[in-house]
């Protein structure tokens, strides 16, 4: 289910380079750290890899070019 | 649709619109061609903050062109309440503008103070669904308008769902008032990453709730690994099977739409522009006959 904190982590994920690659080192750990619940951690763990480097990448960029 | 005296059915297609981005780059094509452009969509976050120069030239510019307002910052798809200040400096430019519409995206934009910088897809589950409607009353009851909601384009299943995208927008459509802004190539983008069949998606959303349509371009990229995934980028022309989703969804749509073109830089020549839309219109003057065609028998 999400949580506030849920969306703070991915949001996090999603825009932190440094962050993103200690999530990918260990997601279960970090998604823990930042008190998810057992549920989120599995969610975490199991996201689609390749899809979350594209998501990062095209954010940066979208923040350049801003509209949607 | 009018019940005409013969008993059929009379869709009022005739006015169907159709209208290009507002971007600097496109200002003098658009203005001397508005004859070939119905309307505009302009990015109100761009004017949140503008002096009274510039507001007053939108104003004038409204009352050139009929405006839409589109609005990217708000963010409602999310389980944290929006705030107050943000929703309200938007009401006041909706209500300095008065544009014909305004629309907003169901997606997520910051969390725990952490600012994405553009449209993320929420985790797609009740929790966001219901949050999602209490941030759209909200901004309803603020802003004394509801605005057009846009369904996005994503690169990545959202962590945490629970619920296919098409279920997620049929959830959240069922309990509010909100018109729906198709973005039919986002629509495309997802069908092809996430392989799903983009008309059988359009079919199940409500075709009595979509007032505008936006269309716009993308590419492939390829990460390291040779994962590909198609961009909704809005730096290239609109692909024909998005054209086709147009057609599929005028046959459906009983309103008169608002088709909107969207172009954000790479920007050709006016009249490439001008031909795309068109295309849009050869699209939905296709679609309208399929309507008209049903509706007679």
């Amino acid at each position: 289910m999400t949580t506030p904190p849920f969306e703070a982590f991915l949001a996090r994920l999603y825009t932190d380079a440094a962050f993103r690659e200690r999530v990918m080192a260990d997601p279960r750990g970090e998604a823990q750290r930042a008190g998810l619940s057992a549920e989120q951690s599995e969610a975490i763990a199991r996201l689609d890899r390749p899809g979350l480097g594209f998501t990062a990448r095209s954010l940066e960029k979208k923040k350049r070019l801003r509209p949607s | 649709m009018a019940v005409e005296e013969d008993g059929a059915v009379a869709v009022e297609a005739n006015k169907d619109r159709f209208g290009l981005s507002w971007r600097p780059e496109l200002a003098a094509g658009v203005l001397l061609n508005r004859g070939r452009v119905d309307c505009i969509e302009v990015i109100s976050d761009d004017y949140l903050d503008a002096d009274a120069k510039r507001v007053r030239a939108l104003v004038a510019l409204s009352r050139e062109l009929p405006v839409l307002l589109h609005s990217i910052h708000l963010g409602p798809a999310t389980t944290s309440r929006v705030e107050d200040a943000p929703i309200e400096k938007l009401a006041r430019l909706v209500d300095r503008i008065r544009p014909e519409s305004w629309s907003e995206h169901v997606a997520f934009v910051r969390a725990g103070g952490i600012e994405v910088g553009h449209l993320a897809a929420p985790p797609r589950d009740a929790a966001t669904v219901d949050g999602t409607l209490a941030n759209l009353d909200r901004i309803r009851r603020l802003t004394g308008t509801a605005p057009e909601i846009e369904n996005i384009a994503t690169l990545i299943e959202p962590p945490g769902s629970t619920m296919t995208e098409q279920a997620w927008l049929t959830a959240i459509f069922a309990a509010c008032p909100n018109g729906w802004l198709f973005d039919l190539h986002n629509v495309y983008a997802n069908a092809i990453n996430f392989g799903f069949d983009a008309r059988e998606f359009l079919a199940s959303l409500p075709p009595d709730r979509v007032h505008t349509i936006h269309l716009a371009g993308g590419k492939w990229i390829e990460d390291r690994a040779e994962n590909r995934r198609y961009l909704d980028d809005h730096l290239h022309p609109v692909p024909g099977p998005v054209y086709d989703l147009l057609a599929f969804t005028a046959a459906r749509a009983p309103r008169p739409l608002t088709v909107i073109l969207e172009r954000d830089g790479d920007f050709p020549p006016t009249a490439d522009l001008l031909a795309e839309l068109d295309l849009a219109r050869a699209a939905v003057a296709r679609g309208r006959k399929v309507l008209h065609d049903h509706a007679a028998i």
